[in-house]
């Protein structure tokens, strides 16, 4: 009988019976005796002085258990950073606003009541004394500190620097093209809000919340409050979408977990969609002033890129999500003289922090915005340029100017299948038909190659653990969370493949710090990279000491032992003894927290796009994408999450954007003024793949799941410029019919 | 005020009441039945999709005083016999489940759209369901999944 593998099978997900039933718990489906609803009164400016704020009406309203600002909550925490930003004390974020609010939507006071209802109408009760001051929103004049969040402090919080100056190649360069580019913020927007539960036990607390890294918020929380984090029990139910929103620590988790431990009563907060939109983290929102260097022929010089990363009105998470661009920004290209300049710089908005492709898509925009302007100037193929100057496949791994070390790849033969899929050949005949003829609508082809990181910050590790059960059952331990990715289906085919045994008879367990205290969690793309590769090391290494215990068992060398099916057999005998056997008088465990180097999966999506002459609209006729994430392990998960990350991508080309009035004040208060994509705007789309094993890992998989995002947007946009004849003004990200129209209006 | 209605085919009692609170707060925290999600309680998402008197609603945007002596079934209603709903075996099989927080209004919602018309046509499933707002499949396995119910009730 061969090995037993469910490697690149698609089993039916586990989770699916009882989402579908409604069956299956998130926070908010908690119930939790005696627990209080609290709701957080918002600041109304965006910049202002917080002169004083009075509770005493919500405080003396029947049915109010407390009202509290962050004057009568002097022990409150800040917010606490994420290790990797660079936070100056002088601009940490409080829990509650004190003095300062800084963006419209900060927490300033919460109220407590028995239901959701009574505490609403207590919030309303709660006067905040604002004196406004000017703000500032765009990252550009926020760098000039001309207005100051934080004087005597620069709002430029770090500046980070990849390459040197090429001022020179750019001077004596045959060609350069320059853009500016605007990366517009966008709301991660998952479709269950944030939400958070907790409920004190003496000096115990157990916080039930939808979260990407439970045991990361445990240790956070353990600092803030100065207790040991064995105190703290952290468990994340079912989680309703998270795309990097959910993987920090919010302030009112602080201010949460803070009222519950004082009041030594259950809390729980459920965000509501408005605040969604002004209070949870946002990502995107960069400017970036391109020059890119070629010759004659097409062949890269230099690149210089200069980033005004707009991270809002504290520095978190989005400090250095910053830098990812600036990381990522040489691409799949040879580009021999690279300089990119990241700038953090805060203004009077929500901060900001990772969103699906986090710091990628920003790169990728840019780069192939700036490619196709090359091509449009040297009258070359945007096909042929790309080939032109793509890192050979011979050359991984392959250290980036940047300092990134790409692990493998051959970005030729995704890009050259991705032009197949499209029908590119037919479609620029087509193209060309048209403008000779001056027949139909302008059609146009754009393509977006792109190599994104996955594996999240280099040398991260995630823990994976495998117990065998005296039963012959098998429980997996993993820190990587998930949020609908579909992780316990996955995880099992890895575990049962390496021990080679049914597929059910692995059960996995992720999300509670009672069962997993030590972990990373689910972003980056990593969770089947790195924590699918610590369960397979865990497997492996319990099959090792299973066989170890075999060959005393049965009392025969190692070599004379057959394994099949969870089942040691002396060869040429029916003597045997099963996992399960030698479970049964010691543990028969394995763990490992595997560290695997960032994996660079990449590809290539072609987008066509047909424009109404008269009405501007952009009608997406194909989407194309070729996808390289190495060895899949089950094709319909990754499949899902290519089709997901795809739609997001549609929605930043063409839909989606966070608006701030010069006031600082949110022009999207609810899904009516944040237009996601729905069912009506899924395009005709071609999923294909390369594989490109990743050489790093033992199941060869890289990271899947932001590509859509990242290779969407720019094949889209480059579209729209292909079919309006190069002409790009005024067409920034989303790309709207009416700013179509207004470049179509102008030419004719 | 005091509640009486009917759900999932079994009436129910709710006391205390607030007139004005919505019958997803009924559903969800008075009458223990979470299945319907609220994602936006503005009537723009879907997630809490559920019947009353047989017509398609956002439980969101009805008053608890609105749903007295009505009929509502949710998708803990869906089930026949403690066995899925062959809809939501169609969503299970065709992979159009990822976090899964707005499939409950999703199910409901094609439960009332093939109720009405068995075999559907893309442009009528994509007009049937773009009021339910899903961020994690792109649509396209929700649409396999309709599709797949369409086929097997043409074959019915």
């Amino acid at each position: 009988m061969g090995h037993r593998s469910y490697v690149g099978q698609s089993p039916p997900r586990r989770e699916d019976p009882g989402l579908v039933a409604g069956a299956h718990r998130y926070v908010a489906d908690i119930v939790v005796p005696g627990c209080l609803d609290a709701v957080f009164v918002r600041s109304f400016e965006a910049h202002g002085l917080l002169n004083a704020v009075d509770l005493a009406a919500a405080q003396s309203m029947e049915g109010i258990v407390g009202a509290y600002s962050a004057g009568e909550l002097p022990d409150l925490p800040v917010t606490p950073a994420p290790p990797r930003a660079e936070v100056p004390p002088e601009m940490s974020w409080p829990a509650l606003a004190r003095d300062r609010v800084r963006f419209a939507g900060q927490p300033i006071a919460v109220v407590l009541a028995a239901d959701r209802y009574t505490a609403e109408d207590g919030a309303e009760l709660v006067f905040a004394d604002i004196d406004p001051l000017e703000a500032v929103i765009d990252p550009g004049p926020a760098a000039s500190d001309e207005v100051m969040l934080f004087e005597p402090r620069s709002n430029v919080v770090s500046v980070r620097e990849f390459g040197a100056p090429v001022d020179d190649v750019m001077d004596s360069a045959p060609v350069v093209v320059e853009t500016i580019i605007r990366n517009e913020r966008l709301c991660p927007t998952s479709i269950e809000t944030r939400g958070i539960v907790v409920v004190p036990d003496g000096d115990d607390i157990t916080v039930h919340v939808s979260h990407q890294a439970p045991q990361r918020l445990r240790q956070s929380l353990a600092r803030s409050f100065g207790i040991e984090a064995e105190l703290v029990r952290v468990i994340v139910p079912h989680v309703g979408g998270a795309f990097g929103a959910k993987s920090q620590t919010y302030p009112e988790y602080i201010v949460i977990a803070h009222l519950a431990r004082k009041l030594g009563r259950p809390v729980r907060w459920i965000e509501d969609r408005r605040e969604a939109f002004a209070g949870a983290t946002h990502g995107r929102g960069q400017t970036q002033r391109l020059r890119l260097a070629a010759d004659r022929e097409g062949n890269l010089l230099a690149l210089e890129a200069l980033v005004d990363a707009d991270i809002g009105a504290y520095p978190h998470t989005g400090e250095f999500i910053a830098a990812n661009t600036g990381w990522m920004l040489s691409g799949p290209y040879t580009i021999p003289h690279l300089h990119v300049r990241v700038r953090a710089v805060v203004t009077n908005t929500t901060p900001t922090a990772a969103y699906r492709g986090a710091g990628r898509p920003e790169a990728a925009y840019a780069l192939e915005r700036a490619l196709d302007r090359l091509a449009h100037r040297l009258g070359a193929d945007p096909a042929e340029l790309r080939l032109r100057n793509f890192i050979d496949r011979n050359e991984f791994p392959y250290r980036s100017p940047t300092g990134a070390v790409y692990d493998s790849g051959d970005h030729a033969a995704a890009l050259r299948l991705a032009l197949e899929r499209a029908g590119y050949d037919d479609a620029r005949a087509e193209q060309r038909r048209r403008r000779t003829t001056g027949d139909g609508n302008p059609l146009g082809i754009g393509i977006g190659s792109y190599i994104e990181r996955s594996g999240g910050q280099e040398g991260s590790t995630e823990f994976g653990s495998v117990t065998i059960e005296p039963d012959g059952t098998v429980v997996a331990r993993s820190g990587a969370t998930p949020q609908g990715q579909g992780h316990a289906t996955a995880f099992a085919q890895v575990v049962a493949s390496a021990l080679e045994v049914e597929l059910d008879r692995v059960s996995v367990i992720q999300g509670d710090t009672d069962e997993v205290p030590v972990g990373v969690g689910t972003f980056g793309s990593r969770s089947m990279q790195v924590g699918g590769s610590s369960l397979h090391h865990a497997a492996h290494d319990a099959l090792e000491e299973a066989r170890l215990r075999a060959s005393a068992h049965l009392e025969v060398a190692e070599a004379d032992l057959r394994y099949d099916d969870g089942r040691f057999t002396v060869v040429g005998t029916d003597r045997s003894v099963t996992l399960g056997q030698l479970a049964t008088e010691r543990a028969l465990s394995a763990q490992a927290e595997f560290g695997p180097p960032q994996a660079f999966p990449f590809g290539t999506y072609v987008a066509v796009v047909e424009l109404d002459r008269d009405t501007g609209d952009i009608s997406l006729e194909k989407l194309v994408a070729v996808d390289d994430c190495g060895i899949v392990i089950n094709p319909k998960l990754v499949e899902g999450q290519s089709v997901g990350s795809i739609i997001q991508g549609i929605g930043q080309a063409l839909y989606e954007q966070v608006v701030f009035d010069e006031y600082g004040q949110p022009l999207m208060s609810s899904l009516m003024d944040y237009s996601l994509p729905t069912v009506a705007e899924l395009p005709e789309l071609v999923l294909d793949q390369t594989v490109t094993p990743n050489p790093n890992v033992p199941l060869g998989n890289k990271g899947a799941g932001e590509a859509g995002c990242i290779g969407t947007p720019p094949a889209i946009v480059n579209a729209i410029v292909d079919a309006l004849g190069g002409r790009d003004e005024g067409i920034d990200l989303p790309v709207t019919p009416e700013k179509v129209w207004l470049v179509l209006s102008r030419s004719d | 005020m005091h509640l009486q209605l009917t759900v999932n085919g079994n009436p129910r009692e709710v006391d205390g009441a607030w007139e004005g609170e919505s019958l997803l707060y009924v559903l969800r925290e008075r009458l223990g039945l979470p299945g319907s999600k609220n994602a936006c309680e503005q009537g723009e998402c879907g997630s809490c999709s559920v019947y009353l008197d047989g017509v398609l609603v956002c439980s969101c945007l009805v008053l608890a005083a609105q749903a007295a002596g009505r009929d509502v079934v949710t998708v803990e209603g869906l089930a026949e016999n403690g066995e899925l709903h062959p809809i939501q075996k169609d969503f299970v099989e065709a992979g159009a489940v990822q976090c899964g927080f707005c499939t409950p209004g999703l199910i409901v919602a094609t439960h009332e759209l093939l109720a009405r018309n068995p075999r559907p046509t893309d442009p009528e499933i994509r007009e049937a369901l773009a009021g339910n707002l899903c961020r994690c499949t792109g649509y396209e396995k929700i649409l396999d999944a309709v599709r797949a119910a369409a086929v097997r009730n043409s074959r019915a």
